[in-house]
């Protein structure tokens, strides 16, 4: 046989065994450092601290289990959090995350390496992205073979998608849910190929363990049924698919219903009843392969036929039935808006307020995978190519995922492992094909030949080919990925005959290999720019540059934070938009009116009500509730576009959802249909609370100058707004967060506007009478 | 015998009258008050004339409200560096003053004089007034004493002076009925200065009955330009570390401003035009600027959420050790927020610093000897409970420590950090009223056996060895039912 370049023969297989062995170890060593390392550009670039919302209260959660104990947190009635009505939180959260900190935190306790829960907390989401990595290897080891294996952990390493959710800081259900997800999948695929119980109890505890971390189980619940249910369809029904599901079904739902926030839920609602249908499916078709090796062939169709169309219809009956009646819950809210993108926006606006709930752009689709966006169709096609068991598994996820991904930004999370798989799949085939020495022999012993190259060089060819179709690729689906596979097959199957197909040369090979790697470099570059500028900022904490080109760090949201948890009475009730709650009761101590668990839409539009009403209106609410201190965010000074005058809409929105007559969201637009904040505003707009909040004594500190507003690039009115019922609290250095302290009531049972007015008055007389004329309007 | 005896007793009656009454008389006393916020300096120079041959103990006498202000005392003769030695009589809480007794250098001859400086700093004697002030307005404090300086000695002539840092003063007491003493006006204020006195003829007054007859209170009512700062607790951890060759001192300091507390609201709009205009309110701690040790590296200042970012460093590199040299490294820490009237602040600061920096070993008997200073000064604050923990490395056995002055209580712990396997021995200090004069080193000694110093290597290597051990063993067991 003849090589395109020679290859050392006197190696004995056991040497080339180990030696490939020690490179596996080495190389998924490797990854697992760079999988780790690009995620900590955050805490280089600003500390070790906890980023964003949620992981904020992730992280409070996590500061009581380690402190009082897993039973402490697991009847934890947190009276801070929705005040007045407290949360429960051991019964609302997925505990999973909170555990692991936690058991890690014990441990490295016990063995004296006394480590700040802060930072396990901060290090848990790239610790676990290398677990991620090695969870990916084992996976697409069983779909190919090692070294695509190795290159699809390279590329959930480090590929933005997946990175995005798991820098340092980021202390959110999502960094170790991937790798359980990851892991569960790869004990299914075992579990399946071996007809293993042990596997399928395996997938069952991850399963659990994923159920416990994050509320994206439902999806594991829904694939691997579905993965059940073709193969079935496929007549591909064996013994081992009978066990595998059978274990992971049994164990999996019966330990996922030891978490309390899920309890009864995999028997009782629409997501979890797809298991359950395949569940009984299975036992329906084994039981129908037993009966058949028992009866004849006659007797067995007309047995078939009337069985199946009966349990079919009881089965659905039942279903509807059992719907209707209640014990089945129909589809929540947010399972309906991953059907019909516009459903959210129309009843429920708190959802569609969430930045993270839109409907993804056709960009983030490259800037989160790069090229492996284009391979990924061409490594779903040949799976197509073998079919096996567990091909037909990633197939059927590449297809859910890619919706799922269109439909929601969030999900990209689901789609990235198996685009990482698919690639690396189709990557390492072109290697393959390429790498490989050997060279196709003259045309005489062409028969000899083409039993070792076809399947190579038919993989290269549908690379070759799909690559040309990069943009098309993109948006394939599997149907035309079926007939591109026609397409590059046929000739293959009959080429064989006339003339040997194949490379030749060392110069073909070099020209293909160093195009890949040039890709494969230009990855590493995008990924570690997308990490380093995208996805690396706490958001607790802004960055800018001095005029030097040294950083100047932006800490307004601590500095009020802490201000508030050094100054205030430890009972004061702040009183905020939802997004800051969870990062007012971790970083302030101090009970919040709503914050980030938007359980009760009610309690969240009274806030919004608030907000948007004109300051008599507004009285009355945050007295009921209590609150001692109202907190604004403002951007105007600096230019910091995430403030709440820009989120005032919602706020609008979701209060008139509530009280359609009392807030009405034209009022806070122009006659023209503009939003503006500037002398044209509406009245309904200045008269609000968050606008006289936002802007109360703003236009002073330009000092008669033309005062602007940055982020609306629009002039503040020069008179500003002025306030009867808060006093101006604190506010911070760059004016991005305001304080403001609620009156108490007027001693003299005066009304805090004329009390207001006449305490003013005092220094001038004139405006007596028109205090007096005010009240009677 | 009984002559003996009767001498005996006359013997030790007359010691006692030494101290009590007649061995020295005050030819004149004059008593300087620097006000200040947390801290008030006070300064008494004694003229003493001995009326006994041979005389070397001089009391002086506080009263009990001086008593308690007190935390800090020396006293010298006057022109020269080194103090006398202090000796605190047993508090006796019938007498209403509390004794002090000074050694003199040497014993006096009969009609010989010597001047002593008494120097001492009270704290917590100043309170502002009025208690609120908003944040435009000015700060004003009180502060309290009494009239005249107690001596257990007949005194010839004694007045007090009282220096107000402004000339500011909005108000001050005029004592009345001073007859006995004076027949001048009994107060003058030139400028900044109070003066009281001079009083003539004072009889003994460290006893009851002319504490009760003539001591009065004086108030003095003073405007005041700096800030009151005032740290209510101090936590100072010290780590000594032999194998890093490091000493890792943290405070965790939780400071406070005394000061009139805010009156109103803060309004960050006034604080960004006082600034601009360099007119910064009196009574707003806008940060503080610490001297650290030299040749200290990663120096770390965090809160409760996290790292501040908002100071300046400068180090200077080491300090040869017997070099004289006082070379430090410079701090210039701005809090979160401007601290005003009333506001706290907590905060952790810590650094390391290179262990031979202070740390020398004493050949004969082996034993390390290590200083770790109480506190790092604060300027003018005062610090109300500190507690000072020094952690020795593990396996320090015959541990002794020196106080520069003694501690409030003193207890040993255990300490358990990273690669510890039995823990490191901790000595936990508690202190009250800290000044800037009280920051001085307090001085370990301890052995530690060659076996201490391998004890982490060992547990290291033995953990790896468990692993690898562990490793071994998995890979070789097969639990296989059927064996394939």
């Amino acid at each position: 046989m003849p090589k395109a370049f020679p290859l050392p023969s006197d190696l004995s297989p056991a040497t080339v065994a180990n030696t490939a062995s020690l490179l596996r170890i080495v190389a998924l060593s490797l990854i697992s450092g760079a999988a780790i390392a690009s995620r900590l550009f955050a805490v280089i670039n600003f500390e070790s601290i906890i980023h964003e919302f949620d992981p904020w209260f992730n992280y409070r959660a996590t500061r009581v289990l380690a402190s009082k104990g897993f039973y402490e947190f697991w009847n934890w009635f947190d009276p801070t959090a929705w005040y007045p009505l407290g949360r429960v939180v051991g019964g609302t959260v997925y505990p999973g995350l909170m555990a692991t900190s936690g058991v890690i935190y014990n441990l490295l306790h016990a063995l004296n390496l006394p480590v700040d829960i802060r930072n396990i907390c901060v290090l848990l989401a790239p610790g676990f992205s290398a677990l991620t990595a090695w969870a990916t290897y084992m996976f697409t080891k069983e779909m190919k073979d090692e070294s695509a294996g190795l290159l699809a952990a390279a590329f959930i390493g480090i590929v933005p998608g997946y990175i995005s959710r798991s820098v340092a800081g980021s202390y959110d259900n999502e960094a170790i849910a991937i790798f359980l997800l990851m892991f569960t999948f790869y004990c299914w695929i075992k579990a399946l190929k071996l007809g293993s119980a042990l596997f399928g109890t395996l997938a069952a505890i991850f399963y659990f363990y994923m159920v416990a971390a994050w509320g994206g189980y439902v999806f594991i619940t829904n694939m691997i049924p579905l993965h059940g249910l073709v193969l079935i369809l496929m007549g591909r029904f064996t013994s081992r698919l009978y066990v595998a599901y059978s274990s992971w079904y049994v164990i999996g739902t019966l330990s996922s219903m030891q978490v309390p926030f899920v309890g009864f839920q995999p028997v009782s609602t629409s997501e979890h009843m797809a298991a359950l249908g395949v569940f009984g499916l299975l036992q329906i078709v084994a039981f129908t392969q037993l009966v058949r090796s028992h009866v004849s062939s006659k007797q067995f169709q007309d047995l078939l036929f009337v069985a199946l169309v009966t349990a079919g219809l009881l089965g659905a009956v039942a279903f509807v039935g059992l719907t209707y009646k209640g014990a089945i819950a129909p589809w929540t809210g947010r399972f309906y808006s991953l059907w019909d993108t516009g459903y959210a926006k129309k009843y429920i606006p708190i959802i569609a307020s969430v930045s993270e709930h839109q409907p993804t752009a056709w960009p983030s689709f490259f800037m989160d995978l790069q090229f492996l966006i284009f391979l990924f169709p061409t490594g779903v096609i040949m799976c197509f190519h073998q079919l096996r068991d567990e091909h037909v598994f990633v197939i059927i996820y590449a297809v859910m995922a890619s919706y799922f991904a269109g439909v929601m930004v969030r999900l990209m999370l689901t789609l990235t492992p198996v685009v990482c798989v698919a690639a690396a799949v189709a990557f390492s085939s072109l290697l393959d094909t390429y790498v490989d020495a050997a060279e196709p022999e003259e045309e005489k012993s062409s028969e000899t030949s083409g039993a070792a190259t076809p399947s190579d060089a038919s993989s290269a060819s549908t690379s070759k080919k799909s690559k040309k179709e990069k943009a098309a690729a993109a948006a394939s689906t599997p149907g035309n990925a079926l007939t591109d596979l026609v397409a590059a097959t046929a000739p293959t199957k009959k080429g064989d005959a006339p003339k040997a197909k194949g490379i030749y040369g060392i110069d073909t090979r070099l020209a293909v290999i160093g195009n890949a790697f040039a890709m494969l470099a230009f990855f590493v570059l995008h990924c570690t720019w997308a990490t380093s500028n995208a996805y690396s900022s706490p958001s607790v904490v802004l960055a800018s540059h001095n005029p030097d080109g040294s950083q100047h760090i932006i800490d307004d949201f601590r500095e009020a934070y802490y201000w508030l948890r050094q100054n205030t009475p430890e009972t004061a009730v702040v009183m905020s938009w939802w997004d800051y709650g969870y990062q007012i009761a971790g970083m302030a101590d101090r009970p919040t009116l709503v914050d980030n668990n938007t359980w009760n839409n009610t309690h969240i539009a009274t806030v919004g009500k608030a907000m948007s009403s004109s300051e008599e209106v507004a009285y009355p609410i945050l007295r009921k509730h209590d609150v001692d201190y109202v907190l604004v965010i403002f951007g105007g000074l600096l230019g910091y576009s995430g403030d709440d005058i820009n989120k005032f809409l919602w706020m609008v929105r979701i209060a008139q959802g509530v009280w359609p007559e009392e807030i009405q969201e034209p009022n806070y637009f122009t006659p023209q249909g503009e939003y503006r904040i500037d002398d044209m505003a509406s009245p309904t707009m200045k008269n609000s609370l968050m606008y006289k909040m936002s802007y109360y004594r703003f236009s002073e500190l330009f000092g008669g100058g033309q005062s602007m507003d940055r982020v609306r690039n629009q002039q503040v009115p020069k008179v500003g707004p002025t306030l009867d019922v808060l006093d101006e609290a604190y506010t911070t250095e760059n004016w991005i967060v305001r304080i403001y302290e609620v009156r108490k009531e007027d001693l003299l049972g005066r009304d805090l506007k004329s009390a207001n007015a006449f305490a003013k008055g005092k220094k001038r007389k004139r405006s007596k009478p028109v205090s007096k004329r005010r009240p009677i309007l | 015998m009984l002559r003996r005896l009767c001498t005996v007793s006359l013997l030790s009656f007359t010691l006692l009258a030494a101290a009590k009454a007649d061995s020295f008389e005050n030819t004149a006393i004059v008593r300087t008050i620097e006000l200040g916020g947390s801290l008030v300096h006070v300064t008494t120079t004694f003229a003493v004339k001995a009326l006994e041959a041979g005389s070397t103990v001089y009391t002086v006498a506080l009263g009990d409200a001086e008593t308690q202000k007190t935390s800090w005392l020396e006293a010298k003769v006057k022109g020269q560096a080194t103090p006398l030695a202090v000796v605190d009589r047993a508090p006796d809480s019938t007498s209403g003053v509390h004794l002090v007794d000074i050694t003199l250098p040497q014993a006096l001859g009969l009609n010989a004089t010597v001047n002593i400086v008494l120097e001492t700093i009270q704290t917590h004697a100043t309170y502002p007034w009025p208690e609120r002030a908003a944040q435009q307005e000015d700060q004003a404090l009180k502060y309290n004493t009494d009239l005249f300086v107690l001596s257990p000695y007949h005194t010839a002539v004694q007045r007090t002076k009282i220096r107000s840092p402004t000339p500011t003063v909005h108000s001050y007491t005029t004592p009345e009925k001073l007859e006995t003493f004076t027949l001048d006006a009994p107060v003058t204020k030139s400028g900044a200065t109070i003066t009281y006195g001079p009083y003539n003829n004072i009889v003994p007054s460290a006893n009851k009955e002319f504490i009760l007859k003539h001591q009065q209170p004086v108030v003095v009512h003073f405007g005041y330009e700096y800030p009151v700062a005032e740290v209510p607790t101090l936590k100072r951890a010290a780590e000594i570390s032999h194998w890093g060759a490091n000493l890792n001192i943290q405070d965790e300091i939780h400071l406070r401003n005394a000061g009139p507390a805010l009156k109103g609201h803060f309004s960050r709009l006034d604080h960004q035009t006082q600034s601009f205009y360099k007119r910064s309110a009196p009574h707003v701690i806008p940060g503080l600027t610490l001297h650290l040790p030299a040749g200290i590296r990663n120096t770390y200042y965090y809160d409760l959420i996290g790292n501040v970012s908002t100071s300046r460093l400068r180090t200077v590199p080491s300090v040869p050790k017997n070099a004289q040299s006082n070379q430090y490294s410079v701090l210039e820490l701005k809090p979160r927020y401007p601290i005003m009237g009333g506001w706290n602040y907590s905060f952790t600061l810590g650094w390391d610093a290179p262990l031979e920096d202070s740390a020398s070993w004493d050949k004969s008997t082996g034993k390390y000897i290590v200083e770790v200073p109480v506190l790092t000064p604060i300027p003018a604050t005062v610090v109300n409970d500190a507690e000072v923990k020094i952690i020795l490395p593990e396996g320090a056995t015959n541990v002794e420590f020196a106080t520069p002055f003694p501690a409030v209580s003193s207890s040993m712990s255990t300490h358990i950090t990273y690669l510890d396997t039995v823990g490191r021995p901790a000595i936990i200090l508690h202190f009250k009223d800290l000044t800037e004069k009280h920051a001085l080193p307090i001085f370990v000694s301890y052995n530690v056996p060659l076996t201490a110093h391998l004890k982490k290597p060992i547990a290291v290597a033995a953990a790896f060895f468990s692993v690898f051990a562990f490793g071994l063993v998995t890979r070789r067991i097969d639990l296989r039912i059927h064996k394939k």
